[in-house]
C-alpha cells in the first residue's frame, strides 16, 4: 500500500495481487451517517409492517405465538439485517446502496461473512455513549464518529476490528475544467515522482473549477515545490504543469 | 506508443471485458465468460502500463473502474455451507475456547465471584440483595418462584403459545446481550467487564432472594436445564470481548490498529459459538425448563448439560486428523 506523507485527498491506492494499483475513494462520516439514517428508517418501517401483519395473524394463531415471532423479527432486523446485506452480492446495506457506497476489505476485496458480523456487532460500541444513559438509550454514535475522524481511512471501531472500509462504489470521473493556459513554463527544481507529476497535472486540469483563493490554498500545500505561496505559487505551479505536459 | 494509439489498439479488449463483467454482474453470463480471468489480468497489465507512462486521466480512470469491477467479481468469497458449520462446531469452536483458557478462567471469575458474594448475602446481610433487586425485582421474583403452586413458572406458562413467546424473547434478549458483551470489549475491555460483573451480581441476587423469600426448588428446577448453555455461552462471549479489548490495551509488537484487527479475528469463532450456545439455551429455556417434570429429572438434565459441555470443550477437535 502506498503511503504518501500528507496526502490531502481521500483516494486510497491499493495494490492488488495482480501487481496493479487501483484507487478507491473512501466515504466520509456525513454520507455514512445519511446511509445509516436510511437503514434505520427501513428497519423501523420493516418492524412496523411485521408488527401489523403479526398483529392480524395473532387473531388466528394466538397473540402469544405472534409476540414470540415479533421478538425474533426484532432480533434479526436489529442484529442481522446489515450483516446479510453486506455479506451478500451488494456488499452494502440498502441505505448504502442508495447512496452509492459499498463495504470492502482494506485490500479492496469484497467482505466476508465473518467481517460483516464483526463490523456490525461492534456498531453497539460505536453507538456509545447513549443519549439518556451511558449504555441504554438512544445511541449517539459518538465513539464511531470520533474514531472515524481520528483514522486516516474514516474507519469506525467496527471497521478497525473487521479490517474494512466504506468506499464509493463507482468512482465519479473527476471534472476536468482546465484553467486558462499558462504563459510560462518552468522546469521543476528536482525530479518528481510519478505520484507528484500526477498531482501537478491534475491541479492544472481542474484549476478552472476553483476560485482564485481556493487555487492558492491548494497550491500552498506544494510550497516546497514552487518555492512560493499565494498567487505566485499558483502561477509557478501552472508553469511546472505546463512544462511537464508539453515540453518534456 | 502514443496514448491515442494505445487506446485504439486495446480499446476493443476493454469493451469486451466490460461486456463480460456486465453480464456476470447481471447474473446472466454470456459466452466467452471463461476468458474473464485472463481478460481481467490483461486489463491489470494495461492499467499498470498506462499509469507508468502517465497516459491521460480518462484512460486510467476507465481501466481503474474495470479492474475494480473485475476484482470484486473474481475475489468474491464463497458462501459458507453446512459442512463448514459442522466443522466449526466439531473442531473450530472447542479449539478456540481451549486456546483462550486463561481468559476462560478470568471471565468465569468475573461472573461467579459476584454471583457467590450476592448468594452469600442471603444468609449474611439481605440488604445487599434488596438494594440490587429493588421492590419491582423482588416482586417479580416472588410472582415467579413464590411458594404457592399456582405462582410457579410452569403454571404461568399454561396459556397456548407462551413457551414460544418466551423462546423468542430469550433469543432477542439473551443473544443480544452476548453481542453487547462482545462489542463492549473494544472499549478497552470495560464493557465486557461491566456486563459480566453486572450479570453476576444480578443473577446472584435473584438466586439469593429465592432462598430468602421464595421456594428454591421451583427456581432451581427451572434454571437447571438451560444453565450450562446460557452461563457458559455468556462466559465465552465475555472471552471474545476480552480478547478484543486486550488487542486495544496490549497490542504487543503490532501497531494498535493492526492488533485490533488480529484480536478480532481470534475472537470471531468465540462470539459465533457463544451466540449459538445462547440460542440453544433459549430453545431449552423456552420449551423444556418450564415443563412440569419431577425435580430429579430436571436436575439430572441440568447436570448432564454441564458434563456434556465439559467433555465437549476438553475433548472435541483434538488430534491432527481433526483439522
Amino acid at each position: 500500500m502506498e503511503e504518501v506523507a500528507g496526502r490531502i485527498d481521500t483516494l486510497q491506492a491499493i495494490e492488488l495481487a495482480e501487481g496493479v494499483e487501483v484507487r478507491l475513494r473512501i466515504a466520509g462520516p456525513l454520507l455514512r451517517g445519511m446511509a445509516l439514517g436510511i437503514d434505520v428508517a427501513i428497519q423501523l418501517a420493516g418492524l412496523m409492517v411485521a408488527g401489523f401483519v403479526l398483529g392480524l395473524a395473532g387473531i388466528a394463531m394466538g397473540s402469544l405465538v405472534t409476540a414470540g415471532m415479533m421478538s425474533l423479527v426484532w432480533f434479526f432486523t436489529w442484529w442481522w439485517y446489515p450483516v446479510f446485506f453486506e455479506a451478500g452480492r451488494w456488499g452494502a446495506t440498502p441505505g448504502k446502496k442508495m447512496l452509492g457506497l459499498r463495504v470492502v476489505q482494506t485490500s479492496g476485496a469484497p467482505v466476508t461473512f465473518g467481517q460483516s458480523m464483526l463490523r456490525n456487532f461492534l456498531r453497539f460500541a460505536d453507538g456509545l455513549p447513549c443519549f439518556g444513559g451511558l449504555i441504554v438509550g438512544i445511541p449517539t454514535m459518538g465513539f464511531g464518529l470520533a474514531t472515524c475522524l481520528a483514522t486516516r481511512r474514516f474507519q469506525r471501531l467496527g471497521d478497525l476490528a473487521a479490517g474494512t472500509v466504506v468506499i464509493y462504489d463507482k468512482l465519479q470521473p473527476e471534472p476536468s475544467v482546465p484553467a486558462p493556459p499558462p504563459m510560462a513554463s518552468a522546469r521543476p527544481a528536482a525530479a518528481l515522482r510519478p505520484e507528484e507529476v500526477r498531482a501537478v497535472t491534475a491541479f492544472r486540469e481542474r484549476a478552472g473549477l476553483w476560485s482564485e483563493d481556493r487555487r492558492a490554498e491548494i497550491a500552498d500545500h506544494a510550497h516546497e515545490l514552487t518555492g512560493a505561496t499565494g498567487q505566485p505559487g499558483v502561477s509557478r505551479m501552472m508553469a511546472i504543469a505546463h512544462w511537464l505536459q508539453e515540453k518534456r | 506508443m502514443s496514448p491515442g494509439s494505445f487506446e485504439e489498439r486495446r480499446g476493443a479488449e476493454w469493451v469486451e471485458l466490460d461486456r463480460l463483467l456486465s453480464s456476470v454482474e447481471a447474473r446472466r453470463p454470456e459466452p466467452g465468460v471463461e476468458d474473464l480471468p485472463r481478460r481481467f489480468r490483461e486489463a491489470c497489465a494495461d492499467l499498470a502500463l498506462a499509469r507508468h507512462r502517465m497516459y491521460s486521466g480518462h484512460v486510467i480512470e476507465r481501466l481503474n473502474a474495470l479492474v475494480i469491477r473485475g476484482y470484486k467479481l473474481l475475489y468474491r468469497s464463497r458462501r459458507a455451507g453446512w459442512e463448514m458449520l459442522v466443522k466449526f462446531l466439531a473442531v473450530g469452536f472447542p479449539r478456540a475456547v481451549r486456546a483462550e483458557w486463561r481468559l476462560f478462567w478470568l471471565c468465569s471469575a468475573m461472573f461467579w465471584v459476584p454471583f457467590g458474594a450476592m448468594m452469600a448475602s442471603a444468609w449474611l446481610d439481605i440488604d445487599w440483595i434488596r438494594a440490587t433487586l429493588g421492590p419491582e425485582g423482588m416482586q417479580s421474583m416472588e410472582s415467579m418462584y413464590g411458594g404457592d403452586q399456582k405462582q410457579q413458572i410452569s403454571h404461568l406458562r399454561e396459556r397456548f403459545g407462551s413457551n414460544f413467546m418466551m423462546f423468542g424473547h430469550y433469543i432477542q434478549n439473551n443473544v443480544g446481550i452476548d453481542f453487547q458483551i462482545f462489542a463492549g470489549g473494544i472499549v478497552a475491555c470495560l464493557g465486557t467487564i461491566f456486563f459480566l460483573v453486572f450479570n453476576g451480581i444480578y443473577i446472584g441476587a435473584a438466586a439469593g432472594y429465592v432462598h430468602y423469600a421464595c421456594n428454591p426448588e421451583s427456581f432451581w428446577t427451572f434454571v437447571a436445564g438451560h444453565s450450562s448453555y446460557e452461563l457458559l455461552g455468556m462466559v465465552v462471549a465475555g472471552m471474545a470481548g476480552m480478547r478484543l479489548g486486550l488487542g486495544v490495551l496490549n497490542p504487543g509488537r503490532f501497531p494498535r490498529g493492526r492488533a485490533i484487527a488480529e484480536a478480532a479475528k481470534r475472537s470471531l469463532p468465540l462470539i459465533c459459538g457463544a451466540g449459538l450456545m445462547t440460542a440453544f439455551a433459549a430453545v431449552v429455556e423456552g420449551f423444556w425448563s418450564a415443563r412440569d417434570f419431577p425435580a430429579e429429572v430436571k436436575y439430572a438434565v441440568g447436570i448432564a448439560g454441564w458434563v456434556l459441555h465439559l467433555v465437549y470443550f476438553l475433548a472435541m477437535g483434538r488430534g491432527a486428523g481433526a483439522a
